[in-house]
């Protein structure tokens, strides 16, 4: 395996940034997640980002098309996103999966959302692999293999003091290719994760739930949920969004944002109707959708086992939790 | 070069203006304006005035979406206290401005671009001389670009 | 604390047993040996699942929200924070302080539940910052009383030191230190949703068809959102401090408060808010006296 120290890791991610816009996870301002690779920023490799890379395929706020009043008539000017490819350096195998699950969503089934897919294609990912999870990880029981990820170009292997590297797709070699003289060869294995502390057993799942919408649990799961937006916003797997526009006079600029099922306003309709009125359809939605609707469509579950939703959620309200309490209702 | 100091340079050589949003009470301070041009008092052409029923109307919203927006400066005038239409208004935005005033310039917009002022609507001449100087004390510090909304 | 968690189960169980109370509001263990999570008791055999121990930190106030419309009472442990959340909902006329019943807790300080996942097990744990400024540890209000009081000394006034030190920053300093912070800002409304203080039933923020804030997320709007949400709470803020303490992306949005606290105490006479439910709030009130700067 071709491995680097990690001491010299900010010499490679120097040579590709001429080649790439390079994307690292660091700490930033008390919190988490990728930003520009520049020489004085802090990467953090012992711990995921707090903050998911999903903004980057999939901004919260990103606009679309702007049109203009002109007498009469209107007219219409695309929004194009900066040229050039993107390096994601470091995701973590919980994030590659979750961009598989986004591009069932933007992507399949006919529907081809360009914004999205513009994003997609103009990166390219170098993922990492955990040798420690975190307290809240439960990846490997939603399926996913924390040493390999999905889709990834290149995949790169924490090895305690350095980095092995291995290119899986074509682009992921040409990656390497542009390092290679950085690089030794070295008779290194793929490391073994270390232990889960967070013990889940979601086998099945999908199937109980499909006979759940009316049941009782729902209730007493709701309970303490706040339904505030933070454990979709923080989620990498959740891709709600409203579109929106901004008017300025004659010019008018469309955007689409984020959304949450976990808002009231989300459901509102135009008349005052809202088919989910209370938090207990609100909360039902969000495991429903993660667990059974999404696998149903889509073959996969829309939880990847990161374990941030448990991080931030004011009250503690733990998905690994709700499962079990799922697979133990009548 | 602060946030402001960029977009200053910018826009000076626009022939930059002061903007300044007037929320004026119609008992007091809007009749008062009217008289300020009834008089012929002259006053620099900067403000726009948007007439409340009362100074108590005017809520914390009302000043944040003005700079927003894009205006330089705001200023939130009513009837002397003992003299509002509706009898206390006047004296719930005094409390609430003052504490307002305060917050604004704590998260760093310069005070004297949100103020407040009493003007009756006999005191023409004061009318006056409160946009006269607060144009010409915008016009010192220049355009606002704090917590304007101008991505768009 | 463990024999207290007893008293708790116990005190619970009778609530509910002679069904003086529908359901009882406590805390349960969470996933982690430094996590407890809200619990809604309202069966005499689930009070097992009560506990009391150094990381109860939900302040359980607001979830009274949600039983305004029961037929029947519900029982509440409290400690000083919640207490005053208490009051605080009665005052707003949120909460019938018949249909509560208050079971009062004195609280040791909890402990920081963010440094305990960072700093790991073994760690020496320091207590949460809201429980540090924390000034009535002891509830201010009960019906029934579990434990002892520690009649804690605390400092009479609140500490505004980190304030004080923001107002001698210029002014494009502070805005800096406030945008690059709500820049990071990404409107999950956990700060809103947790607290006492904000009780609308219908949140401005929820009402983006009106125009006032667009759901966009940029730093003007966040800054908006920031502002309007400090005011809101202005004279209402009881300083339980877990808008901060939730804050998905650790804004420090204590120092927002506080200030407004601060400027009350000098403009309007010393307030703390939820220490009573019947006098004006500062916003709510007037006085002839008060500071003119408007003239
Ligand atoms: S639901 Fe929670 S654990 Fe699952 S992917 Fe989303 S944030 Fe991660
Ligand atoms: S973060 Fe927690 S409280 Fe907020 S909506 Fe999600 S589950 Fe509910
Ligand atoms: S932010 Fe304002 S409108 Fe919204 S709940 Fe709080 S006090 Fe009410
Ligand atoms: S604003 Fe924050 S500190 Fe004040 S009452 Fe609400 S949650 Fe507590
Ligand atoms: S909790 Fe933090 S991130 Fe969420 S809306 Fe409040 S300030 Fe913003
Ligand atoms: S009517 Fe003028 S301030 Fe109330």
């Amino acid at each position: 395996m071709l491995v680097v120290l990690k001491a010299k890791l900010k010499d490679i991610l120097n040579t590709l940034a001429e080649e790439y816009k390079v994307l690292v996870p660091a700490k930033i301002e008390d919190t988490s997640k990728f930003i520009s690779y520049k020489d004085n920023v802090d990467i953090i490799l012992d711990e995921n980002v707090k903050l998911s890379p999903k903004d980057v395929f999939f901004p919260q706020t990103e606009k679309m098309y702007k049109m203009k009043t002109v007498k009469t008539s209107m007219e219409l000017e695309n929004i194009t996103d900066e040229a050039g490819k993107k390096l994601l350096f470091g995701v973590r195998s919980c994030d590659m999966k979750s961009l598989d699950c986004f591009d069932q969503v933007f992507l399949t089934k006919g529907y081809i959302d360009e914004f999205y897919k513009n994003k997609r294609d103009s990166v390219v990912t170098i993922a990492l692999s955990c040798s420690q999870p975190m307290q809240t990880c439960f990846c490997s029981a939603m399926g996913v293999d924390s040493q390999k990820a999905v889709g990834a170009d290149v995949q790169a292997y924490d090895l305690g003091d350095k980095i092995g590297l291995e290119a899986i797709s074509d682009e992921g070699s040409k990656v390497i290719e542009l390092i290679k003289g950085q690089l030794t060869e070295e008779g290194a294995e793929v490391p073994q994760p270390g232990e889960f502390y967070l013990k889940v057993d979601a086998d099945g799942v999908s199937e109980k739930l499909n006979g759940m919408f009316e049941s009782p649990i729902w209730d007493d799961v709701s309970k303490k949920c706040l339904n505030c937006g933070a454990c979709t916003y923080v989620c990498p797997t959740c891709h709600c969004f409203d579109i929106s526009q901004e008017v300025r006079g004659e010019n008018v600029t469309k955007y689409r944002c984020w959304d949450s099922c976990m808002f009231g306003e989300y459901t509102q309709m135009a008349g005052g109707h809202n088919p989910r009125p209370t938090k207990k359809e609100r909360v039902r939605n969000r495991f429903m959708h993660k667990l059974n609707y999404f696998p149903d469509r889509y073959n996969m579950l829309l939880c990847t086992g990161c374990g941030r939703c448990i991080n931030v959620c004011p009250v503690n309200l733990d998905i690994t939790s709700v499962i079990k309490q799922i697979k133990e209702a009548e | 070069m602060s946030v402001n100091e960029v977009q200053q340079n910018k826009e000076v050589e626009q022939n930059w203006e002061p903007k300044i949003l007037v929320f004026a009470c119609t008992w007091c301070t809007y009749a008062g304006a009217d008289l300020t041009g009834l008089s012929r008092l002259q006053y620099p052409p900067n403000i726009r005035i948007l007439k409340v029923p009362c100074s108590g109307r005017v809520n914390p919203q009302f000043v944040i979406k003005a700079f927003q927006k894009g205006v330089d400066g705001v200023l939130v005038a009513g009837c002397h206290p003992g003299d509002c239409h509706y009898t206390s208004g006047n004296y719930f935005t005094r409390r609430r401005f003052l504490l307002m005033r305060r917050l604004m310039e704590y998260i760093g917009m310069e005070p004297q671009r949100f103020q407040n002022r009493w003007i009756s609507a006999a005191e023409a001449p004061k009318f006056q001389q409160v946009i006269t100087e607060m144009t010409e004390e915008i016009r010192t510090l220049g355009p606002n670009r704090k917590l304007r909304d101008d991505q768009w | 604390m463990v024999d207290l968690t007893l008293e708790i189960r116990k005190t619970a169980k009778e609530l509910l047993e002679k069904g003086e109370a529908k359901v009882v509001l406590g805390w349960e263990k969470g996933n982690f040996p430094y996590s407890t999570t809200p619990v809604f008791i309202d069966k005499p055999e689930d009070t097992e699942r009560l506990i009391w121990d150094e990381y109860c930190i939900n302040n359980l106030a607001l979830y009274m929200l949600d039983y305004k419309h029961l037929d029947g009472k519900v029982g509440i442990f409290v400690k000083g924070c919640d207490s005053r959340g208490i009051n605080r909902l009665v005052q707003d006329k949120q909460l019938d302080r018949e249909k509560v019943i208050l079971i009062g807790l004195s609280c040791p300080g909890m402990k920081d539940e963010k440094k305990a996942k960072e700093l790991g097990p073994n760690a020496d744990i320091p207590m949460a910052q809201k429980c540090q400024d924390c000034r009535y540890p002891d509830p201010v209000v009960y019906d029934v009383f579990l434990g002892e009081k520690q009649n804690k000394k605390v400092p009479e006034k609140i500490d505004t030191s980190d304030v004080e030190e923001m107002e001698t920053k210029s002014p494009d300093e502070k805005y800096r230190f406030f945008t690059t912070n709500y820049e990071k800002c990404l409107r999950c409304y956990a700060c809103r949703n947790v607290c006492p203080a904000c009780n609308c039933k219908e949140c401005i923020f929820d009402q983006t068809a009106t125009g006032w804030l667009a759901k966009a997320n940029n730093v003007s709007n966040n800054m908006f959102f920031a502002l309007t949400r400090a005011m809101h709470v202005g004279g209402r803020c009881i300083e339980c401090g877990e808008c901060e303490r939730v804050c998905s992306v650790n804004i420090p949005i204590m120092l927002l408060n506080k200030k407004i606290i601060k400027d009350i105490n000098f403009l309007f006479g010393d307030y703390d808010a939820g220490l009573e439910t019947e006098e004006r709030l500062p916003l709510g009130g007037y006085d002839y006296t008060d500071p003119e700067e408007f003239m």
